[in-house]
């Protein structure tokens, strides 16, 4: 082999050296330029799926709230219905207490 | 091989080598920004379903607390009309009075006997409705009158009727001196006590 075809052939391993450095360089930018998309697309589905979590808590919790309200209203509607039944039925003793109370 | 091979071949080893470092170092960058990301958007959405939880309770809070608040209402209108009707029945039935004579008598006499105590005044004037001067305005409550005082003084009768539906108004004789014990002025003075009253009987307040 002359000192020429020596020389050529490690130019050109120079050169695929060179050339493999500058893929390698063009793969790193390019990872790095994709990481913005994914991170949006992982907190975007993240996000997403606490969004719908938590809208399924509130709407269990109207729920929830509307049945405990309802009980409430039965129960507490039995016992107002009670105490105005009782009321009504000493209403005339209270009017006579009461009329002796204005007239004494 | 040749050492020229071999010089080529150790310099693509090293591209080699340096073009997977590159790579490499990208990646783990990338990776690390991603799991700081990741842990950032994952903090905010476990607030998100912390806050939704908070509001869920406050939620279930204020349905049960609008209930007991709207029962609340009903429950003092109830009572209210109840205690209406009842110090509207007392007021009627009190002023029924008038229609007995006798009894009538002895209440207006003392209402009369009361305020001429209170008035501490010898001459005094007594101030009736219509009905009740026409009633008992000559001697009728004079004598009833004087039978419960020690010392009787003079009572005269105004000429002008007062607008009461019973009761009586004492007055010094030039007008300036007034206790009035008219029923509207007694049950106004009563009110206060009589819902107090009438809430112990009927609600066990």
């Amino acid at each position: 082999m002359s000192g020429l075809e020596t020389i050529k052939i490690i130019v050109g391993a120079e050169k695929e050296a060179s050339r493999m450095l500058e893929e390698a360089q063009r793969k790193a930018t390019e990872i790095r330029k994709q990481i913005d998309v994914t991170i949006e697309n992982q907190r975007s589905e993240a996000l997403g799926s606490a969004k719908q979590k938590a809208a399924e808590i509130t709407e269990r919790a109207e729920s929830e709230g509307k049945s405990e309200a309802e009980k409430f209203e039965r129960e507490s509607s039995g016992k107002l219905r009670e105490l105005v039944t009782n009321a009504s039925s000493k209403k005339e003793s209270a009017v006579k207490r009461l009329v002796e109370l204005v007239l004494s | 091989m040749s050492e020229t091979a071999k010089f080529t071949e150790d310099i693509l080893l090293i591209a080699r080598e340096k073009a997977q470092s590159i790579i490499s170092k990208a990646q783990e960058d990338v990776d690390r920004i991603l799991n700081e990301a990741k842990s950032n958007f994952l903090r905010e959405a476990s607030e998100m379903i912390k806050n939704a939880e908070t509001e869920a309770e406050a939620i279930r809070r204020r349905q049960v607390s609008e209930a007991r608040h709207a029962l609340k209402l009903r429950e003092q209108e109830e009572k209210n009309k109840i205690l209406t009707e009842v110090l509207d029945q007392t007021r009627k039935r009190a002023s029924e009075i008038t229609v007995d004579e006798n009894r009538y008598l002895q209440y207006l006499t003392k209402l009369s006997v009361d305020g001429i105590q209170e008035i501490g005044l010898e001459n005094v004037v007594l101030h009736l409705n219509a009905g009740d001067v026409k009633r008992f305005g000559g001697e009728k409550l004079n004598r009833e009158i004087s039978k419960q005082l020690q010392k009787p003084g003079k009572v005269e009768f105004a000429q002008q009727p007062i607008d009461t539906a019973g009761g009586v108004i004492i007055s010094n004789t030039d007008g300036t001196i007034r206790i009035v014990n008219t029923f509207e002025q007694r049950y106004e003075a009563l009110e206060a006590r009589l819902l107090i009253e009438a809430g112990k009987l009927l609600f066990n307040e």
